[in-house]
């Protein structure tokens, strides 16, 4: 492989490099103008966030790629991209006055969650297994970082622990899928993979299926997909609430865009000998992740019980490996990240310093004290339900005809009960909310920018409800990949 | 027998035998110590497979640095130096798990050797890893074709840095 790199290639990068440099002037102001930066390092995330998504929609619509091949720039990648970066922001937005009362130090904090969401944007758009595997290094370690921030909380120092010790166990499984997978193709390159597959020889290797099921559990682990999601609840609920926002959406959905591109896009030959496998994880990750959360009364923990469920709807979009499912991959992304974090942004809201106050008993009439907020939180529950008139319901409706079209009946049944069964715990939220009325409502401070970030995520749950065909046109050109 | 094949057999062995008693030491200093072997039979592994800059690299890092600060991490843990530590060698543990091992090496091995055979002349057509022995030719791959993973390594490197001093900095109160 002798591919000169073109200085042009550079281009593709533009969005990594302006938040590249966006970390880097963070850290410096930090080093030499401490109280400076503690005021002004949100902001400059912000801008730099900011700066990335005009970027990447400027690079929407020309398909380009780089590096030899390593780096692609098509549509899906710049939407599951968006996805990222909305979460970023919205994730910033949250943490302003999350990292003061916390008193966590500020600059390391912004740089750390800017480094992070370089790495996923590089995984989104890699297109070869060394990229894959780096760049999932990139936005780990500075997960596993943040995850420990609160140093003087023993949860979140465990919680940080427990994550690195079991990340990078899971990354040591996919390097060691992606030598195999090299063993038996001879390339990690994977356009080259996708023309080795023709060849009879290479699809029978037992080689290859032991490579792609190794990194299907690397990758799995990423998503969060069961019997991979031990750590989820235990990092979420040790983790600052701030940090498991971030890493709820941007985690998953660069998880996932490497999971499309090495199961659909490079092995798209394989499938009926992955199908299986992802089946029966999808069907898993579904029902453990709605059953278990029905028996949640931390808030933290569902909802990462409520992620893992997540999941499994987007895995059976992955099974179904259409053209409706690769559509409706990036659409269940971006939804996911408005609702999502709209729910973690309110639970922020309502956590008090050193996070106390997360069960649900502390929402309990939170009506009758903040009707804005409970009837925000209502929306997002309503959202993740899946019920209308909410962007998830959109999304769900989409993996379901994506199954439908992909003769999936088994799945989509799975799929349905659990969303019905999912019902019960998103609405208890809402009846505690609403129903209840305790002597003394719980009394919270809802500073500006945590304001803004719930009325966008808010306002973005409904727009893709009631302009789905917004980003359909985007997905469209996504479906001729195929 | 070849001599290359020889070579592999001996260092195969040492990497794997130290490699044991790194796992059921009960004195954690020369479980460690016996963790430079295991390093060091990696390294000749890599010398076998015409990789020199690479086992250099092994020798280098494993052994001059990360040993080294294993080593000094125990020595400076006062309770650690002359402890016990009962690792992995209760009767009850092997027994269960010595079946498990076997059975998932004979499947390993049921899997790899045949394809390997088999595929051999189409991993043969695949293109050549390139000399990746000589220094010359990894520069060259490193920052022509690799030049971007290359630059990415020194982007994990940042986020470890950063992340390092976040916890291990002193509490300034």
């Amino acid at each position: 492989m002798r591919i000169p790199v073109d200085p042009s290639d550079w281009l593709i990068l533009i969005p990594e490099f302006i938040l590249l440099g966006t970390a880097i002037a963070i850290l410096m102001i930090d080093a030499f103008a401490k109280a400076a930066s503690d005021r002004s390092s949100p902001w400059i995330s912000l801008a730099g966030t900011a700066g990335a998504i005009v970027a990447a929609v400027f690079l929407w619509g020309n398909p380009l790629s780089g590096f030899g091949g390593m780096i692609v720039n098509d549509d899906f990648g710049v939407l599951v991209s968006t996805a990222i970066l909305t979460g970023t922001a919205l994730a910033v937005l949250i943490s302003v006055d999350y990292v003061r009362r916390e008193e966590l130090p500020a600059g390391e904090y912004y740089a750390l969650i800017l480094l992070s969401t370089i790495g996923m944007l590089l995984m989104v758009s890699s297109a070869n297994l060394i990229m894959i595997f780096l760049s999932l290094e990139v936005l780990s370690i500075a997960l596993y970082v943040l995850t420990g921030f609160a140093r003087m909380r023993p949860r979140s120092q465990e919680a940080g622990m427990k994550y690195f010790l079991l990340g990078s166990f899971s990354a040591a499984i996919l390097v060691y899928g992606v030598a195999l997978i090299y063993g038996a193709t001879g390339t990690v390159d994977l356009q080259s993979i996708a023309d080795e597959l023709i060849s009879p020889g290479v699809l029978g290797n037992p080689v290859l299926l032991a490579g792609a099921g190794l990194v299907l559990v690397g990758l799995g682990f990423k998503v969060a997909a069961v019997p991979f999601q031990m750590w989820t609840p235990d990092v979420y609920e040790g983790a600052p609430s701030t940090v498991a926002a971030f890493m709820s959406i941007g985690s998953k959905a660069a998880a996932f865009a490497a999971l499309v591109r090495v199961l659909i896009f490079a092995m798209g030959g394989l499938r009926p000998e992955w199908l299986a496998a992802v089946w029966v994880i999808a069907a898993l990750t579904m029902t453990v992740g709605n059953l278990v959360a029905i028996a949640q009364d931390n808030i933290k923990r569902m909802l990462a019980y409520s992620s893992i469920a997540h999941a499994g709807y987007i895995l059976v979009a992955v099974a179904a490996a259409n053209r409706l499912g690769l559509q409706s991959i990036p659409f269940y992304l971006i939804a996911y990240a408005f609702m999502n974090l709209g729910a973690w942004a309110v639970v922020t809201a309502v956590t008090r310093k050193g996070e106390e106050a997360v069960g649900l008993s502390d929402y309990s009439g939170l009506f009758w004290s903040h009707p804005v907020l409970a009837g925000s939180m209502g929306l997002f529950m309503f959202a993740l339900a899946g019920i209308p008139p909410t962007a998830g319901f959109t999304a769900k409706i989409y993996v379901f005809m994506a199954a439908v079209a992909a003769d999936m009946i088994g799945l989509l049944i799975i799929a349905i009960v659990t969303t019905i069964i999912s019902a019960y715990f998103y609405l208890r939220v809402t009846v505690i909310m609403f129903m209840e009325r305790p002597a003394e409502p719980p009394v919270v401070t809802v500073p500006t920018p945590l304001a803004v970030a719930i009325a966008v995520a808010a306002a973005g749950t409904i727009w893709l409800f009631l302009f789905p065909g917004v980003t359909q046109s985007f997905t469209d050109t996504v479906a001729r990949l195929l | 027998m070849t001599l290359h094949q020889i070579a592999f057999a001996a260092v195969a062995a040492v990497t794997l035998i130290s490699a044991v008693f790194v796992v059921i030491l009960p004195n954690i200093l020369r479980a460690a110590l016996f963790l430079v072997f295991t390093f060091l039979g990696v390294a000749g592994l890599y010398v076998l497979l015409n990789a020199e800059f690479l086992a250099a690299m092994q020798v280098l890092i494993y052994i001059g640095a990360i040993t080294v600060l294993i080593m000094f991490g125990i020595v400076l843990t006062q309770q650690l130096m002359g402890a016990r530590i009962r690792q992995a060698t209760q009767v009850r543990m092997v027994v269960i798990a010595l079946p498990v091992v076997l059975i998932a090496f004979a499947g390993l091995a049921k899997t790899f050797i045949r394809p390997f055979a088999s595929a051999g002349e189409h991993v043969a057509a695949a293109p050549a890893p390139v000399d990746a022995g000589t220094l010359h030719q990894l520069a060259r791959m490193l920052l022509q074709p690799y030049v971007l993973p290359f630059e990415l390594a020194s982007l994990i490197l940042l986020a470890a840095l950063v992340g390092a001093i976040v916890i291990a900095k002193e509490e300034k109160d």
